[in-house]
C-alpha cells in the first residue's frame, strides 16, 4: 500500500501504546484459542487451566464428528454467497441509477433507501416474519437470503463510489452510441471492481454472522445455519460443562470468515476510498 | 429513443432493488405503524386502540430507562471509537510488515459474531472467573463487578462494542488518509509547517466527510445494540443495561405484545431517524459546498 | 457465477427432500442439545448419560421398535421459543414439542396446543399414575395438555467438607436451617470458622433463581402469589420477609451478590461456598465431581430441597413435558403420538438418572430410582412441589420481571418495598393487556 508519509518512523512512545492496544486486542482472541485447546473436564470450575498444557484437539473432533455440522456450513455458505451476490447486482445497478442517471423523483428516491439506515431490523423482524409465512417462504434458501438483499448501505456505498467516476466517460460512450446498459456493464462496472469486493466482505460478513432471522425463519435443521447450529447444540449450562467444546466452536465458526479477510485484506482497504470519497 | 423514455431509464436500474426494498422493508415498517395503533398479540384478532400504546410508552419507566440506557452507551463508544479509530489508522498508515500485521489484528475481532464476543468478554469480564479479574486481584485489589454493578455495566458494554468494532472505522480513516493528494503535504512542508499544524491543517480537514461517515453509521448501528446487552448482562442490574431494542425484543418474544412492541420500534425508528437525517443534512451541506455537481 | 449458484440451489432442494416410504412420519422437537455425534445409532439407553445422550438413545429406541413409525426429530436453541411461536404463527408447527410446563397456557389459551386426554387414555395411562406435581404442571381449567415428564426444582446443594469445618454436621449429614433465625446463625458461624460465604448467589443474568426463591417462600407462608391469573401480588407482608430476609444475609457478606450462573457454578465446585441454590438439572455433574478423587468436592456433596423457613414444607418447581401443538393430522399419525407417549412414559425413570424428578409416581416411589446417588434426599420434591396457577400465562416474561426486581432487592440496589411494588406494576401492566 502506498503510505503517504513512509519515509518517517513512528516515535517509540507510539511504539509502545500501539503495541499495548494490540496486545488487548489479541489477549481475548489467544485466551479463546487456549480455552479451545484443552478438554472440558479439565477446565470444569477453573478456567485458568487454559494457561497451561495438555494441550488437544479433541473439541475440534467433535465438531467434525457431528455429520450436521457439515450440513450447516454449507447452508452458511450458500446462504452467505447467494446474499453477497444478489447484493452485488441490486446494489451496482441501483447505485448507477441514483449515481449517473437522472430521472423522476431521483433524490426522493435516493431518500427513501437512506431511511432504511434508519430502521432497526427487530422493528420489522415480526411483520417481515409473517410476510414470509404467507409466501411459504420459510425453511428455504430464498427465505434465508431475500432479507439479506434489501440493506441500504449497499446502494448508498455504490452509489458513493460510481458518483466519483469521471461523467465524461459516460459521454464519450454514448457518442460511440452505446446503449445505457452497455455503458454500465462494460464501462463503469469494471471500474468498481475494488467497490464490489469491499461490499462483497461486508456482505458476506453480516450474513456469515446473522442470528436472529435464520433463528425464526430457518427452525428445521437441515435448514439450519451454522450460527443457528451451533447455538442449537449448545448444551445448557454448557458454559461450566463444554467450555472447551464452546470455544472450539466459536474458533470453527469465525476461521472461514478470517480466511476471507486475510484473502481480501489489500483490496478491502484499497476500496474503502469509495465510502470514503473527498 | 425519446429524451422521454430516456428520463425514466435510470428506474430500471434501481427497481430491482427498490422493489424488493418496499416489500420486504418498508412494507413490514408501515405494518407495524398499522400493528402500534392495536392491542394485538402474535396470534390474535386486535382490538384498535388508537395511540394508547403510545400513552402507554411514555408512561413505562422501564422503556424510558432503556432509551436512556440507550443514549449513553451511544454516547460512550461513538466518539471514543471514531478517535481510537483515527488513531491506529494514523499510526498504521505505512507501508512496513509490521503495520500490515497490526492492521490485521486490529481488524480480526470484527470477523466474530455477537454471540461469540459476548462469550469471550464474559470470561474476561466476570469478577469471580474473569481475566480482568485475576489480573486485579493479583495485583491485590477486589475485582471490579462489571456485569453487576449499575454504574458499571453500559461502560461495561461500551468497551466490548469498541473491541468488538473498531476495525471497521479503521479501515474507513485507512482508505480517507491514502486519498489524500501527495503534494498537499509538500506544500505543507514547503511552508515548514510542523507535524501538528500539518495534521490540524492538512489531514483532518481531508478525513472530514470519513469521520463523518464513522460517526453516522457507528450512531445509528450503536442506537440499535441489542445482542451485547441481551447476552452479556440480560439486561441488568435491575435494568441498568437494557437497551431500547432488548426492551422490543423482550415485549415482542417474551410478552407477544405486538402492539406494544410495534409502538416501542416506531418511536426507536423515528429517533434515528432524527439523528441520521440531521448527519446527513450536515454531509449534505458539506457537500454542496464542496463540489457544486 | 450465478447459473452455478442457481445449480447448487436446486441440487440441494432436490437432495433435502425426505425420502419417499410408507412410514407414518412424526416431527418432534426439542431443546437439550444436539449430540448425534456420540449417540447417533445408539438405542441402548442405559448405556447413555445426560439429557442429550438419554433424549437421544430414546428416539432412536422408539423408532427401532417401531418399524412403522419414523421420528424425524429437530433439534433448537434452549429454550426454543421464539423458534416455536415463529413456527406456530407461520402455522408449521411440529408434532410434539418438548415444553417447560410455565409455557404451556400461553399457547393452550390461544388454542395452539391439543389437549392429549385422548392420546393418554388410547396410550392407557391414567391421570391418577402422575406425581401431584407432574399432574399439576400439565393441566390447564381440569384438562391435560401435555405428557409430564419431570420436575424439576430448586435444590440445596450442599458442600458438606465447609460444613463439617463449621461444625453443621450431625449423624453425617449437614444440618440445614428450619428457621431464618436458625439461618443467620448458622450462615454466621459458617463464615466465622471457614472465611466462606454460607450462600452462593447467581444474582447476574439470571432471573430464574431470585424468583424462585421468592415464589417458594410465599407458598410457604401461604401467601397467594397470583389472587387471579392476571393479577401478581408479591408486595406483600410476606413477599417483603423473605425478600428483607436476603438482603439483610447479602448485606452481612453471608451470600455472594455479583456472580452469575455459570461464576457461581464454578465457586460451588472449586469449594468456595457452603450452599449453592440451583436446580435438579445440576445433580449430575456436582455428583460426578463429588466421585473424582482430587476435586475440591470429591466426598463433600449432598443436595437436598429447599429447606422450611416459614410456615408449610412447599417449593416452587417446574416440569418438562411432550405437548402436541395443534394441526391437521391422520390418523395414523395420532396413533403413533399415543404410541410414542406410551413409549416415553415407560421409560420415566431412564429420563430421571439426569437428576430431574420422574413424572410418573410408580417411578418416584420405586427402588432403583431411590438407589440412584443423592435421590432418596430429593424425592420429597415430589410431594412438596407447586406449580403457579395453570392459567397464569406468560410465566416466564413474569418469571424474568420478578427476579430482575427480586435481585435488585437482594443486593441491595433497591429497597425490598420498592423492588416488589416495581414487580407488580409492571407485570400487572401486562397482564391486563392480555386478550
Amino acid at each position: 500500500m502506498a503510505a503517504s508519509r513512509s519515509d518517517d518512523r513512528l516515535p517509540p512512545l507510539v511504539w509502545a501504546a500501539l503495541l499495548t492496544a494490540a496486545a488487548l486486542m489479541v489477549a481475548p482472541l489467544v485466551w479463546t484459542l487456549l480455552l479451545s485447546l484443552k478438554s472440558n473436564a479439565e477446565l470444569v470450575g477453573n478456567s485458568g487451566a487454559a494457561l497451561g498444557g495438555p494441550y488437544t484437539l479433541e473439541n475440534y473432533g467433535a465438531i467434525f464428528g457431528n455429520s450436521s455440522t457439515m450440513r450447516w456450513l454449507l447452508n452458511s455458505a450458500i446462504v452467505s454467497l447467494g446474499t453477497t451476490a444478489g447484493v452485488l447486482v441490486l446494489a451496482s445497478l441501483a447505485g448507477y441509477g441514483f449515481a449517473r442517471l437522472d430521472f423522476p423523483f431521483r433524490r426522493s428516491l435516493f431518500v427513501l433507501v437512506l431511511l432504511g439506515l434508519a430502521i432497526p431490523s427487530q422493528a420489522v423482524i415480526l411483520p417481515q416474519h409473517q410476510l414470509f409465512a404467507t409466501l411459504g417462504l420459510h425453511n428455504s434458501y430464498p427465505g434465508l437470503i431475500l432479507p439479506g438483499l434489501i440493506g441500504p448501505f449497499g446502494v448508498f456505498f455504490m452509489t458513493q463510489y460510481m458518483r466519483a467516476i469521471p461523467k465524461e466517460l459516460d459521454e464519450a460512450a454514448m457518442l460511440d452510441g452505446a446503449s445505457r446498459f452497455t455503458i454500465f456493464w462494460r464501462v463503469i462496472l469494471p471500474l468498481t471492481i475494488p467497490a464490489q469486493s469491499t461490499l462483497a466482505v461486508f456482505t458476506f460478513l453480516g450474513s456469515w454472522n446473522d442470528y436472529w432471522w435464520p433463528l425464526i425463519s430457518a427452525t428445521r435443521s437441515d435448514m439450519y445455519t451454522l450460527t443457528v447450529g451451533l447455538a442449537a447444540s449448545q448444551m445448557n449450562y454448557a458454559q461450566t460443562s463444554g467450555l472447551g467444546f464452546l470455544m472450539a466452536q466459536a474458533v470453527f465458526a469465525s476461521i472461514p470468515i478470517f480466511i476471507v479477510y486475510i484473502i481480501f485484506q489489500k483490496q478491502i482497504v484499497r476500496a474503502m476510498a469509495g465510502a470514503a470519497l473527498k | 429513443m425519446t429524451s422521454a423514455e430516456r428520463r425514466w431509464q435510470g428506474l430500471l436500474f434501481v427497481a430491482p432493488f427498490l422493489l424488493l426494498y418496499l416489500l420486504i422493508l418498508i412494507y413490514p415498517l408501515l405494518r407495524g405503524l398499522w400493528l402500534s395503533l392495536y392491542q394485538v398479540d402474535l396470534f390474535g384478532g386486535g382490538t384498535f386502540v388508537g395511540l394508547a400504546n403510545y400513552a402507554r410508552l411514555a408512561a413505562d419507566p422501564v422503556f424510558g430507562q432503556s432509551l436512556i440506557n440507550t443514549f449513553l452507551v451511544t454516547l460512550m463508544i461513538v466518539p471514543l471509537l471514531t478517535v481510537v479509530a483515527l488513531a491506529l489508522a494514523l499510526a498504521l498508515n505505512r507501508a512496513t510488515r509490521s503495520a500490515a500485521i497490526l492492521r490485521g489484528v486490529f481488524f480480526s475481532s470484527a470477523v466474530l459474531s455477537v454471540t461469540i464476543v459476548t462469550l469471550i468478554w464474559r470470561f474476561i469480564l466476570a469478577p469471580d472467573a474473569g481475566l480482568l479479574g485475576e489480573l486485579w486481584t493479583a495485583l491485590g485489589r477486589e475485582p471490579l463487578p462489571f456485569l453487576s454493578a449499575p454504574n458499571l455495566v453500559l461502560p461495561a458494554l461500551a468497551m466490548t462494542t469498541i473491541w468488538w468494532s473498531v476495525g471497521f472505522p479503521m479501515l474507513l480513516f485507512l482508505a480517507g488518509l491514502q486519498q489524500i493528494p501527495q503534494d498537499m503535504y509538500e506544500a505543507a512542508a514547503l511552508d515548514r509547517a510542523s507535524k501538528w499544524t500539518t495534521f490540524w491543517r492538512v489531514t483532518l480537514p481531508s478525513l472530514r466527510r470519513t469521520t463523518i461517515l464513522v460517526v453516522m453509521l457507528q450512531t445509528a448501528a450503536q442506537l440499535q445494540i441489542f445482542g451485547q446487552s441481551q447476552l452479556l448482562t440480560a439486561g441488568g442490574p435491575s435494568g441498568a443495561s437494557r437497551t431500547a431494542v432488548l426492551f422490543l425484543f423482550e415485549t415482542a418474544f417474551g410478552r407477544w405484545e405486538l402492539g406494544y412492541a410495534s409502538a416501542a420500534a416506531e418511536i426507536l425508528f423515528l429517533i434515528i431517524l432524527a439523528v441520521t437525517l440531521t448527519q446527513y443534512m450536515l454531509t449534505g451541506r458539506v457537500r454542496a459546498g464542496e463540489d457544486g455537481r | 457465477m450465478m447459473r452455478l449458484l442457481l445449480a447448487v440451489l436446486a441440487a440441494l432442494a432436490l437432495g433435502s427432500c425426505a425420502q419417499a416410504d410408507d412410514k407414518t412420519h412424526i416431527y418432534l422437537q426439542r431443546f437439550f442439545g444436539e449430540c448425534g455425534a456420540e449417540y447417533g445409532g445408539k438405542t441402548d439407553v442405559s448405556k447413555a448419560e445426560g439429557e442429550c445422550g438419554i433424549v437421544t438413545a430414546l428416539v432412536n429406541k422408539f423408532n427401532a421398535e417401531n418399524p412403522d413409525v419414523q421420528v424425524d426429530v429437530n433439534v433448537i436453541a434452549w429454550p426454543g421459543y421464539p423458534q416455536l411461536t415463529a413456527q406456530m404463527a407461520a402455522r408449521d408447527p411440529p408434532d410434539l414439542v418438548a415444553m417447560h410446563t410455565g409455557v404451556m397456557a400461553d399457547y393452550a389459551a390461544k388454542g395452539l396446543l391439543e389437549p392429549v386426554g385422548s392420546y393418554l387414555s388410547q396410550a392407557g395411562i391414567s391421570p391418577g399414575a402422575f406425581t401431584p406435581a407432574g399432574r399439576d404442571g400439565v393441566s390447564i381449567k381440569g384438562q391435560a395438555y401435555g405428557l409430564p415428564w419431570d420436575t424439576h426444582g430448586g435444590l440445596y446443594h450442599v458442600n458438606t467438607l465447609l460444613f463439617r469445618q463449621a461444625g453443621l454436621i450431625r449423624g453425617g449429614e449437614p444440618i440445614l436451617p428450619t428457621s431464618p433465625e436458625e439461618f443467620l446463625a448458622h450462615a454466621r458461624q459458617f463464615r466465622e470458622r471457614t472465611g466462606k460465604p454460607y450462600l452462593i448467589q447467581s444474582l447476574v443474568g439470571d432471573p430464574a433463581g431470585a424468583a424462585r426463591t421468592l415464589y417458594t417462600y410465599m407458598m410457604a407462608q401461604g401467601a397467594p402469589i397470583f389472587p387471579a391469573p392476571n393479577r401478581l401480588r408479591v408486595n406483600t407482608p410476606e413477599g417483603r420477609k423473605v425478600a428483607d430476609f436476603f438482603r439483610q444475609l447479602t448485606a452481612e457478606g453471608l451470600g455472594t451478590s455479583n456472580m452469575d450462573t455459570p461464576a457461581a457454578i464454578a465457586a460451588f465446585m472449586s469449594g468456595e461456598g457452603g450452599i449453592y441454590p440451583t436446580g435438579t438439572w445440576m445433580i449430575g455433574q456436582f455428583q460426578q465431581e463429588s466421585v473424582t478423587p482430587g476435586r475440591p468436592l470429591h466426598n463433600a456433596y449432598a443436595v437436598y430441597p429447599y429447606p422450611r423457613l416459614w410456615g408449610e414444607h412447599v417449593e416452587y418447581v417446574g416440569g418438562h413435558a411432550w405437548a402436541v401443538p395443534t394441526r391437521e393430522r391422520t390418523a395414523k399419525q395420532r396413533e403413533a403420538i399415543a404410541r410414542f407417549f406410551r413409549f416415553m412414559a415407560a421409560h420415566n425413570y431412564d429420563w430421571a438418572r439426569t437428576g430431574h424428578l420422574p413424572a410418573l409416581a410408580a417411578v418416584l416411589a420405586s427402588e432403583r430410582f431411590r438407589a440412584l446417588p443423592q435421590r432418596a434426599n430429593i424425592a420429597p420434591l415430589g410431594s412438596i412441589g407447586r406449580a403457579l396457577p395453570g392459567t397464569v400465562q406468560r410465566q416466564s416474561a413474569v418469571e424474568g420481571i420478578v427476579g430482575e426486581e427480586m435481585s435488585a432487592a437482594i443486593t441491595g440496589q433497591k429497597s425490598s418495598a420498592r423492588a416488589l411494588a416495581d414487580a407488580d406494576r409492571r407485570v400487572n401492566e401486562f397482564l391486563a393487556e392480555l386478550q
